[in-house]
């Protein structure tokens, strides 16, 4: 079966000379559907980086990214948001939501970014909140909320328009170890039960314990 | 991305309320600079504007309307003998000084008139009419000149001094909203009796301006170009003519144009750069933000909107209540003396720049998104 994001020999080179930093080196990577795939590394091994060419906002110096079969290494700056509009959800670190926005508003965001009609979003963006644990707390905004709850309003962000990738950047870093568990779980049955392609970063363990499989970066090298 | 826009403006209230009140004072500035300005260049121009005259007669060298010197009346003759020349009038403009009822003196500008033709008549009366001072010491004063000269009250008598000669006049109308550029009251009056008081000081025959009526069909230009030809110890303009002269004098020859023009585009810029900063101010506060939505799929000019759209939001909001304070202040402003004209065409002629200004000061929010890199997003 075709892997929903393959990125093939990709490397990521920073600066010139001197100052040659090689981030991400002749990595390559399949990322099936109904897996959660966590990338594994210590500080400075590229993972970010790797995640970031996997997400199509960062150019790999070399290399090709497929994602559903589609070649889009080569495609142009004004056509990768498209990609990642329809293909890519994502989950931050530091959450990311909009401080002027609801819960429910911030998954609308997006939505109406895909041209999803406004009626359509709110109801759209209530049964992913509700998918989440959060129905109740649409209405609030994100100072509001507590940190699982921002992360699992981030999740739900990531999921609306349903796309069939969802990469995230150390999820469990800013939570509490049951809010993180909990935060993995959602993470996991999104790929066992809905299908989705997961690929996370992080150093915590009960990722570890959780995930289908496990890339381990060293100095840009796929370790294993 | 309205929506997202407004969603930002209005989470921040106090940053917005600054921004309003900026951008509301700076078009509170410019709206008034620019309505003192037309005020008092349509008082400059009123007599010219309203006298139903197709060329002016002057002489030689006259700046403005205000200005006039008296030339010979027999002048009228040659204007008349032009076969475009449909009726020709004479209009008389001389300085005086009035006396108040406490002694004191006010100057005046006297202008003498045709009673018959209306030539040169006021044009707005609240009490009485302008054919009232036909054929005696009769004097109309305008309801402006109330806060200088005091309660005018018809039937009443003053005594006006002209090269003191002085000579009493009864006050037989009241006009309406006619006022100096030089904010000296007018004294409107019967031709013949201004042109007799001159004759008396030792100014007989004399006119201030000759203006003409042309028949339709003819091209006012032509005819001034000819009555130039025919009167080359005179000044000839065509109605619009002699009012580019009057503005141009008063506005670039005294310095009083670029004074107004400075202030409002000192406010101008103020007003747009306000916006700018502000704008600017939080675009860098929401880098963050908009690298998120880099990040999950929106394009620059997406993100542009939501920054131009912010932009647009203070412009109008800003100028809708600046709208709404000038004129709030309008009748009161002009009560108080004070030359006072806005019309719909200007009103959006200062929001066009003033959006201008906003939009101009919002580009450079536009640089720091479009260098905005959205793997940042991932660094918590």
């Amino acid at each position: 079966m075709e892997p929903a994001l393959l990125v093939k020999n990709i490397s990521k080179i920073y600066g010139q000379g001197e100052n040659r930093v090689v981030a991400v080196d002749s990595v390559t990577l399949a990322l099936a559907r109904r897996e959660l795939l966590l990338i594994m590394g210590p500080s400075g091994s590229g993972k970010t980086s790797l995640l970031s060419m996997m997400g199509c906002i960062l150019r790999p110096t070399s290399g090709e990214i497929y994602i559903e079969g589609r070649r889009v290494s080569d495609l142009s700056e004004a056509d990768l948001p498209d990609v990642r509009r329809h293909f890519l959800g994502f989950v931050f670190q530091a959450f990311n939501l909009f401080p002027a926005l609801t819960a429910a508003e911030n998954i609308e965001l997006v939505l109406r970014l895909k041209r999803v009609d406004k009626a359509q979003s709110r109801v759209i963006a209530r049964d992913l909140l509700a998918r989440v644990g959060l129905a109740k707390r649409a209405h609030l905004y994100p100072a509001d909320l507590s940190g699982g709850e921002k992360q699992r309003t981030a999740l739900a962000r990531a999921l609306a328009g349903d796309p069939p990738i969802v990469l995230a950047d150390e999820p469990t870093a800013n939570l509490d170890s049951k809010t993180g568990k909990d935060i993995i779980g959602l993470l996991k049955a999104l790929a066992e039960e809905s299908g989705k392609a997961v690929a996370v970063v992080s150093h915590d363990p009960k990722v570890e314990a959780l995930a289908h499989r496990i890339a381990l970066l060293e100095d840009g090298k796929l370790m294993a | 991305m309205l929506w997202l826009a407004l969603k930002m403006l209005f989470h921040e209230k106090i940053r917005l309320a600054i921004t309003l009140i900026g951008i509301t004072v700076s078009a509170v500035l410019v709206l008034v600079q620019v309505a003192i300005y037309l005020g008092s260049m349509r008082n400059a121009t009123a007599l010219i504007l309203h006298t139903d005259a197709d060329i002016w007669v002057t002489s030689r060298n006259i700046q403005t309307f205000d200005f006039a010197l008296p030339f010979s009346e027999e002048v009228i003759d040659r204007v008349r003998a032009l076969p475009e020349v449909e009726r020709a009038g004479k209009i008389l403009l001389a300085y005086g000084n009035l006396k108040l009822p406490d002694g004191g003196l006010e100057q005046v500008q006297m202008i003498g008139y045709n009673p018959n033709t209306g030539l040169g008549a006021p044009w707005a009366m609240r009490v009485g009419n302008a054919a009232d001072v036909k054929g005696g010491d009769f004097m109309i004063l305008d309801e402006s000149a109330e806060p200088r000269l005091g309660p005018l009250t018809i039937g009443s008598n003053w005594e006006l001094d002209f090269a003191n000669r002085p000579q009493s006049f009864k006050l037989v109308g009241i006009s309406q909203g006619i006022r100096s550029f030089t904010t000296s009251p007018i004294v409107f009056m019967d031709y013949n009796a201004l042109s007799q008081w001159m004759a008396d000081v030792g100014w007989p025959g004399q006119t201030a301006f000759i203006v003409a009526k042309l028949r339709p069909g003819s091209n006012a230009s032509r005819v001034a170009a000819a009555l130039r030809r025919e009167l080359p110890d005179n000044d000839v303009f065509t109605r619009d003519g002699f009012i580019a002269k009057s503005v141009k004098y008063w506005t670039i020859e005294t310095g009083l144009g670029m004074a107004f023009f400075l202030t409002a585009l000192l406010a101008t810029v103020i007003g747009g750069s306000i916006v700018g900063q502000t704008i600017y101010a939080s675009t860098i506060e929401h880098l963050r933000e908009f690298g998120t939505l880099k990040a999950i799929g929106a394009r620059n000019g997406e993100i542009y909107q939501v920054i131009f759209s912010q932009a647009v939001i203070g412009a109008v909001a800003g100028y809708g209540l600046a709208t709404v304070v000038v004129l709030s202040a309008e009748g009161t402003v002009e009560r108080a003396g004070v030359p006072f004209h806005l019309s719909a065409a200007v009103f959006v002629a200062l929001f066009v720049v003033l959006l201008l200004a906003c939009l101009g000061s919002a580009y450079f929010s536009v640089g720091k998104i479009r260098t905005l890199d959205p793997v940042s997003v991932f660094k918590g």
